[in-house]
């Protein structure tokens, strides 16, 4: 079975219209462009693209002249960034990893192995296309990318940040139905995430046409409650 | 050293029944054994010469003559000589003794070869999923295991079509092998 039979909706891709009062409209850009100067990274290093990144952090190419840094945790993360390969393991804590970050969330695919599976495109564990499981906002190619390319892709983020048009991360609530999907058919019908992104859409009003559909059907059968983690001194 | 102690090993392995040696250099050695007698051989090797480290299990399937080949290879710290070990067993039912009663460190080699190629260990302490913990499908690396099939069975591809592309073809350029072309030879 292929997944190509799911339709994925495209939403918000263009800017968000501009609100009628000039006041906020100068507020809305000036956020955005505060966003796009203050992000912080966090790089799920699943490969050998990881190399590249402590030249473009350090001082030979310095992301950080242009406001990005390198984040310790998801929750205080901007950026998702992911360097090689996604094995079908590694995936599953990608997505983990990306609904624990608060939004707005922006994930980079860099190498050709997020794009296509790279030279493990024959692999069995290796997932093929990211952007089936999470959203993508921007892909950089290259088996690895030189720290020129990583620097020109964030300064192509932020750009799109700057222009509101980095929205996938509403394209993840609005299409959940999509990406669950795609997510049932490597992981089977059991997988369930901690966070709950129905309720998330709901709550900021970012649900889609495609939000609910019949693998979130499958999700609320099979979904048990979250349990407190036992503790013990 | 190394001439007289091969001497004496030689000597040694001659006790058990049917082994064939092939030198392949003073450092190398293969030996060729019926699976009954690989207990024995490792036995001996272990208490009485100085190979005191199994550096690894290897297996190999070989589909065509339903027969599963496992290698042990043992390595003495004292010659630094390294012996392979070779047998073969049946592939059907693919079941064969642990050695972790002589060597501890088999435990590991023997769960990944039971989760790679579907052979068990009998007597091996942890026959559980090791690497491919959320692997759900046959043993991966099986030789009837078709992994680009599965793999074009479960995933889709990306669609990269850009306008240079587009220019290049319509002045007849383009791209030589497809990456559908590469993919799809076999199936």
């Amino acid at each position: 079975m292929s997944n190509t039979d799911l339709d994925k909706i495209e939403v918000n891709q263009k800017p968000v219209a501009k609100r009628s009062n000039p006041f906020a409209n100068v507020f809305d850009e000036l956020v955005s462009f505060c966003r796009s100067r203050s992000m912080f990274m966090l790089h799920y290093c699943t490969g050998c693209g990881a190399i590249e990144l402590p030249p473009a952090m350090t001082s030979r190419f310095d992301m950080e002249r242009l406001g990005i840094q390198p984040m310790v945790t998801p929750r205080q993360a901007d950026i998702l960034l992911i360097t090689g390969y996604v094995s079908i393991k590694t995936l599953k804590r990608v997505i983990l990893t990306y609904e624990q970050m608060g939004a707005p969330k922006y994930v980079i695919g860099i190498c050709s192995c997020t794009v296509n599976g790279g030279m493990y495109w024959q692999s069995y564990a290796t997932a093929k296309k990211l952007d089936e499981y999470v959203p993508v906002d921007l892909y950089i190619a290259g088996c690895m990318p030189r720290p020129e390319a990583v620097m020109e892709g964030l300064q192509q983020l932020m750009e799109k940040i700057k222009t509101d048009e980095a929205n996938s991360w509403k394209q993840y609530y609005a299409n959940y139905d999509y990406y669950l999907g795609n997510q049932q058919h490597l992981f089977g019908n059991n997988w369930q995430t901690p966070t709950d992104i129905i309720g998330e859409a709901k709550t900021y009003k970012l649900e889609g046409p495609n939000t609910l559909g019949e693998h979130t059907k499958i999700l609320e059968s099979v979904q048990r409650p979250l349990e407190p983690l036992e503790m013990k001194l | 050293m190394s001439a007289a102690h091969s001497q004496n090993l030689n000597v040694l392995l001659q006790e058990i029944e049917g082994i064939h040696l092939t030198h392949h250099n003073p450092r190398r050695l293969r030996a060729d054994i019926a699976a009954e007698a690989l207990p024995a051989l490792l036995a001996l090797l272990r208490g009485r010469a100085s190979y005191v480290h199994l550096s690894a299990i290897s297996c190999v399937d070989w589909i065509e003559e339903n027969q599963f080949e496992l290698v042990y290879h043992l390595w003495s710290y004292e010659t630094s000589v390294l012996i392979s070990a070779h047998i073969r067993i049946p592939r059907d039912p693919g079941i064969y003794l642990s050695v972790f009663d002589i060597y501890t460190p088999a435990a590991f080699f023997e769960r990944d070869i039971h989760e790679m190629f579907g052979l068990y260990f009998e007597g091996s302490p942890d026959m559980s999923k090791f690497i491919l913990t959320e692997w759900n499908g046959p043993p991966p690396m099986r030789k009837d295991f078709n992994s680009e099939k599965w793999v074009m069975e479960t995933f889709s591809w990306q669609e990269y079509h850009p306008d240079w592309l587009k220019d290049l073809e319509k002045q007849g350029g383009g791209v030589v092998s497809t990456p559908e072309s590469i993919r799809m030879k076999e199936h």
